[in-house]
């Protein structure tokens, strides 16, 4: 399979051309008739330098008015600079029976001067010559030997670079803003995918976490048994708790005055009795058991103190 | 042969369509993460909180701590009975210091206390202390 675009047919244009009727993918070949050629020797490095300084190098010598494009190559010491008007040609070729979707590439006689080995015939009245490694038309009677002339060329003849015609086709984008887009497209499905990647090694770097707590645990894998074990101890923690905290308040009531009579706790209440050595102390004792929140009673004429409440 | 016309569309119809695809598939990984990581940080915190309420309500060394219960306070003044995970204990005749002394040892043990009954005798403490664990 080649995918240079040269296993397609190559047909040779020029003004005097017959219609044609085209029903496949094509290449065309153009003859000097459709562009301007200038040969400068310039210290350039690069094609893109060299395409930067193509219009102004044709200053004075296109035709004011109309949009031009520009193809550039180094041929040894030379920069060859070729100006076409694209809308000119698409004219032309619409014109000549070319439907433009099939147009697959347009070339430039000028790539192919090397192959010009013998002059190539464009119909009657004129020929395509290289002279001084120019691609030029002359008339055919300028030619010396009118045997040696070729009468066509075909896709051997297809140079490597050429110009792609869509965008001059009625596409709504050009080759350019399409190739923008897409790549600008494609960088952010690029970052998507890569960042969704990202989160799927997040969400199994989590997983994985969770399965080595669970091989040291592996009774605890089940949540069934998760909830039934924190069920459990959660309430016996909460009532623990709160039996110790009760104790330790009840402690801290225990003050110079106060003697501790009785205390009892079981599963689900508690009692205490305090005696106080005298009223003064007992006040104050009852004051604090109310900030405490306790459910208080008192033996009247007593300094005795009861507190009851439930766990 | 009408797409070879619209081919630079295409092409970037095509590049949209990826994009878009790659950002559902984002979106959809990042919901991922967050409803799996939302369930395995509680999960991790169920398995942690489940591994300290064992660590204190089932420990081994639970048994061990119950015994110094026996030795806190002289032999004379303990009635121990121990029986599987099951302890009654009673104290004779406790000074208000010894008492002090029992009832914060209680209180740091990881038992379940089932009856606590201090009663002041005079000038003494008896103590009633049931627990299991």
């Amino acid at each position: 399979m080649n995918f240079t675009g040269n296993n397609k047919e190559l047909l040779l244009v020029h003004s005097d051309m017959q219609q044609v009727t085209v029903s496949e993918d094509v290449n065309v070949m153009l003859t000097p008739q459709f562009y301007t050629l200038k040969k400068e020797a310039l210290p350039l490095s690069y094609a893109y330098q060299a395409k930067k300084i193509a219009a102004s190098l044709f200053e004075g010598l296109l035709e004011e008015g109309r949009q031009y494009d520009y193809m550039v190559w180094k041929e040894e010491e030379e920069w060859v600079f070729l100006a076409y008007d694209m809308q000119r040609i698409t004219a032309f070729l619409e014109s000549k029976g070319f439907a433009l979707e099939y147009v697959s590439k347009l070339f430039f006689t000028q790539q192919i001067v090397d192959l010009l080995e013998t002059p190539l015939a464009l119909g009657t009245g004129s020929a395509l010559v290289s002279l001084d490694r120019t691609a030029v038309l002359v008339p055919r009677s300028a030619l010396k030997e009118e045997e040696n002339i070729s009468w066509g060329i075909d896709k051997r003849f297809t140079p490597k670079k050429g110009v792609l015609l869509q965008g001059a086709q009625g596409s709504l984008l050009t080759v350019k803003q399409a190739a923008l887009l897409s790549a600008a497209f494609g960088l952010f499905s690029l970052m998507f995918f890569g960042e969704g990647w990202r989160y799927s090694h997040a969400i199994k770097a989590g997983q994985s976490h969770i399965e080595v707590l669970l091989e040291a645990y592996p009774s605890l894998s089940s949540k069934y048994t998760r909830d039934s074990i924190i069920s459990k101890y959660k309430t016996l923690d909460t009532t623990e708790r709160k039996k110790r905290e009760i104790i330790k308040t009840l402690s801290a009531m225990i003050f110079k005055g106060v003697t501790l009579t009785s205390f009892a706790m079981n599963e689900k209440m508690f009692t205490v009795a305090f005696s106080s050595k005298d009223a003064q102390v007992a006040k104050r004792l009852k004051a604090l058991a109310k900030k405490n929140r306790f459910n208080i009673s008192t033996v009247p004429g007593s300094n005795d103190l009861t507190i009851k409440g439930n766990l | 042969m009408i797409w070879k016309r619209y081919q630079n569309e295409i092409s970037v119809l095509f590049a949209l369509v990826m994009m878009l695809s790659g950002y559902a598939y984002k979106n959809s990984q990042f919901s991922a993460q967050q409803e799996l990581s939302s369930g395995t940080n509680s999960s991790m915190e169920e398995i942690k909180e489940v591994i300290a309420l064992k660590k204190i309500w089932s420990s081994k060394k639970t048994t061990q701590k119950i015994k110094k219960l026996q030795t806190l306070i002289p032999e004379s003044k303990v009635t121990w009975r121990s029986k599987s995970k099951k302890l009654t204990v009673s104290y004779r005749g406790l000074t208000a210091a010894e008492l002090n002394k029992l009832v914060t040892k209680i209180l740091n043990l990881a038992v379940e206390i089932q009856k606590l009954e201090v009663k002041k005798i005079a000038s003494s403490y008896d103590v009633e202390f049931k627990c299991k664990w």
